[in-house]
């Protein structure tokens, strides 16, 4: 990676470090995935192909399925996280999340301030025959960034302007701002690209039930909620996949879904509850592996209500809670403490900026300092239904607030009556939150995190310039020192309460073997059969 | 008979369009979908977008009223999750859930009925009591907990029948039994009260002083009879076997309309959730009709008075 660093210098532009950008990209996506349903890859040994060097079939459980393979129609998390397996976008990742090419060899950002080149992949062509080129690139933006379409995913190309093509290999992607993010955007994700003529002769069902891709697998068969079946595209630019076969069963419950593992029946299985990852590690026949998501908890605090307005009070919060405790009896020790809202994995993480201790005295000290020796009355809010268990910590949480004389009145509502009090900004001064985005870029979700609506109304100038001066940015190891800065404020602001970023649990049997991802792809290419 | 039927028909109509406005409503008070649709991070602006494009922003009787006249012709909206018309979806499914359904309710009354009519036969017996207690633990225990514990024991443990999912008939015995075994609990306990409520009858000690043997004094006089008010509470137990079958669905992965509903309803599939309960609520409005023609067949006083 690193010897490409800089072959756009030529363009005119600023020398872009690719593994940098796809870093950046790559973190933010991990979170979104993490407590949901995340389907892994499962193997079994079904039948034997007996293709040269492949031959292996494979079954796996996942604890949901994809909604459609429309790549600008999927919804939810869980889908977009499968698409990848059909269709490739421009970049793709490493299993650390690195930027790697995919239909794009090269890029760099154009010196004109708002449009990235990106040399396009010769000789791919998608499943049914369709050559890939730079028309397939303008068709596939276009048609997302179209509202006709109606994309749930358009917002996340809400900075591209348009696509120009320079040749038949040669595209230029213009945006309406600078935005150093457009190689991540058009990655595995949210980048899938389409062949022109098969979409437009194609309706709409049938580009949600049978896809027409570029990628490693070929989707041959889909019976919904029962299963759906990848072939290895034997023509794939890779190379074809080492598997031929993958069966991807939805199985919604857990403990079947753990069953059928233990059973057999299939191969590997994601979404492991934590409780049962002790009892599937002491089985001889069964591998676990665990990753951190990129899902990062905090609490919000609303600054415009006293006595958040007071840095000492939300210092005073942060030391109240003891966050490896709830680590290690909530998450049996599967979670990570963080000291901000940037995850591990996100570019520009920097580790020596630490989390606050679990310190009550020091609370109640601050607390004493702000002039609230007694404490003060607030409302908390939590949910239920979400991609991820938010009232369990919550509950944690408020009791340690209680312990330092905070009067606190919990609300806990379903997350379909949450999303509108935030949307109407109704929520209680404190409420917990996530946020896995798919970017590992921090300046995109600390700018979420400081917007000014849907509950979030905290913002500290100085860190919101700094993430627009990092996201204005494009030669990436300039912005290391920038998110450096950014973190030590978040933490000496105490904008939120920090907490964690979870785990996503995978387990498998010996017939198979995986290496999960950082940023939660259920991406099978790399699946072995032994 | 014929304004028997007539005026059955009728009020199942009215059943159905009632349940389409407490469907409709109910949906509507559940919360947004587009809280759930959009990614957690997304904006304020692209929620809005969103509401509009669907046209959640509207009043949601302008709503009903749209939602009214598309069901009328026979167009129950679009899923959101999946972009196609919801109706078929469902109907789709409907097969798997009525083969596990009608397979779990022939089982329940294969047995219930000879258990109960031996229980009541031979009452204070130890068969009766072992029937009885049996009877009493299948309608205490939870059925999700029950397929848990048989997947434990008849898949992990004894490798005899498949985990989840639909296919050879192997599939079907676990999903079934679990679900029939709660509604056969109350079949048998109900057969045998109505069979001691009819033999103690005058029509059966006059059939027997007549001489006739025991087995036809049973059969022909006793359980004719005992099966009236057991036709009415299976036809009754039909919405219930479907409400359990969307547990059931959802722990075995079977692949009908249950599973189907209850990921539609965490997802706020709206279209999806109103064309299910539409066509469930219309299936178990269809098995009480036929129940309520069923009677006249069995007992020729309700033929006579309507």
């Amino acid at each position: 990676m690193r010897t490409r660093n800089g072959v756009f210098g030529r363009w005119g532009g600023k020398r872009v470090s690719r593994r940098e950008a796809i870093r950046t990209v790559a973190g933010a996506t991990v979170g979104a995935l993490a407590l949901a349903s995340m389907p892994g890859p499962s193997v079994r040994v079904a039948a034997a192909a007996g293709v040269v060097n492949q031959g292996k079939a494979v079954t796996i459980g996942l604890a949901s399925e994809p909604n459609s393979l429309d790549p600008h129609l999927v919804v939810g998390r869980n889908t977009e996280i499968f698409v990848a397996n059909v269709f490739d976008g421009l970049t793709a990742r490493d299993a650390s999340a690195n930027i790697l090419p995919s239909l794009a060899t090269e890029w760099g950002f154009l010196g004109d301030g708002s449009s990235w080149q990106f040399k396009l992949r010769q000789g791919v062509t998608f499943h049914n025959g369709d050559p890939f080129d730079a028309e397939s690139v303008k068709f596939t933006i276009e048609r997302v960034i179209n509202p006709d379409t109606k994309s749930p995913i358009a917002a996340q190309m809400a900075t591209i302007a348009g696509v120009d093509i320079v040749d038949a290999s040669t595209v230029v992607v213009r945006t309406k701002q600078p935005d150093i993010m457009i190689p991540n955007r058009l990655g595995e994700l949210y980048g899938g690209m389409l062949s022109p003529a098969h979409t437009m002769a194609t309706d709409a069902a049938t580009l949600a039930t049978k896809p027409n891709g570029t990628g490693p697998f070929m989707l041959t068969e889909w019976v919904k909620n029962e299963r759906l079946v990848l072939q290895a595209n034997p023509s794939h630019w890779r190379g074809p996949a080492s598997v031929s076969q993958i069966t991807v069963r939805p199985i919604l419950e857990d403990a079947a879904r753990i069953a059928a593992l233990q059973t057999g029946e299939v191969d590997f299985i994601a979404n492991v509850p934590y409780e049962r990852i002790a009892e599937l590690r002491a089985d001889p026949n069964l591998v676990v592996k665990t990753i951190a998501t990129p899902r990062v908890f905090f609490v919000s605090m609303d600054p415009r209500v006293k006595p958040f307005d007071d840095v000492r009070v939300r210092q005073a919060l942060n030391y109240a809670v003891d966050v490896d405790a709830i680590i290690s009896a909530l998450y049996l020790g599967h979670a990570t403490r963080i000291a901000t809202a940037v995850p591990t994995a996100a570019f520009g993480y920097d580790a020596s900026v630490t989390p606050y201790p679990y310190d009550p005295a020091k609370a109640r000290e601050l607390l004493t300092e702000a002039g609230y020796p007694n404490g003060f009355s607030v409302e908390f809010d939590s949910f239920t239904g979400s991609i991820a268990d938010h009232s369990r910590p919550a509950e944690a949480i408020v009791e340690y607030l209680r312990q330092v004389g905070i009067d606190v009145k919990m609300n806990v509502f379903e997350f379909g009556a949450f999303g509108p009090r935030r949307v109407a900004n109704q929520v209680s001064p404190l409420h917990i939150y996530s946020i896995g985005n798919s970017f590992f870029e921090p300046a995109w979700v600390l700018k979420f995190m400081m917007q000014q609506n849907l509950g979030l109304f905290y913002r500290n100038e100085e860190i919101y310039n700094l993430c627009n001066q990092a996201e204005a940015t494009f030669d990436a190891s300039a912005r290391v020192p920038i998110y450096a800065k950014v973190q030590q404020l978040l933490k000496d602001d105490a904008g939120f309460i920090f907490l964690f970023q979870n785990d996503a649990v995978f387990a498998m049997n010996k017939k198979v073997s995986y290496e999960p991802r950082a940023d939660e792809t259920q991406w099978l290419y790399p699946l072995q059969s032994m | 008979m014929t304004a028997y039927v007539v005026q059955r028909l009728l009020l199942a109509v009215l059943v159905v369009f009632g349940v389409s406005i407490v469907t409709f409503f109910l949906t509507f008070l559940s919360g947004d979908p587009a809280v759930l649709m959009l990614p957690p991070d997304a904006s304020a602006e692209q929620i809005a977008r969103f509401r509009s494009e669907w046209g959640f922003d509207r009043p949601i009787i302008v709503q009903y009223g749209n939602f009214l006249w598309r069901a009328l012709q026979g167009d129950m909206g679009t899923s959101l999750r999946h972009g196609t018309p919801a109706l078929p979806l469902i109907a789709e499914r409907l097969p798997a859930t009525l083969q596990l359904t009608v397979t779990a309710m022939l089982l329940a009354v294969a047995l219930a009925i000879p258990l109960g009519v031996i229980s009541a036969t031979q009452r204070g017996s130890p068969i009766d009591l072992l029937t009885m207690t049996v009877a009493l633990v299948g309608q205490a225990v939870p059925n999700f907990w029950l397929s848990i514990m048989g997947i434990l024991l008849f898949s992990v443990t004894l490798g005899w029948l498949p985990t989840s999912g639909r296919g050879s008939v192997l599939h079907i015995v676990m999903p079934a039994g679990v679900l029939a075994i709660g509604l056969m609990a109350l079949l048998t306990r109900l057969a045998r009260s109505t069979m001691l409520e009819v033999l103690s009858e005058d029509y059966v000690r006059t059939a027997r002083a007549k001489g006739l043997r025991e087995w036809v004094v049973l059969s022909r006089h006793a359980l004719r009879n005992a099966l009236i008010p057991l036709v009415t509470v299976i036809g009754l137990q039909f919405g219930y076997i479907l409400g359990g079958a969307v547990v059931i669905e959802t722990v075995f992965t079977w692949p009908g309309v249950g599973l189907f509903t209850i990921q539609a309803i965490s997802n706020r599939d709206y279209p999806v959730v109103q064309a299910s309960v539409l066509i469930l609520s219309s299936a178990v409005v269809l098995i009480n009709l036929l129940v309520d023609l069923l009677y006249g067949v069995l007992d020729p006083r309700i033929r006579v008075q309507a």
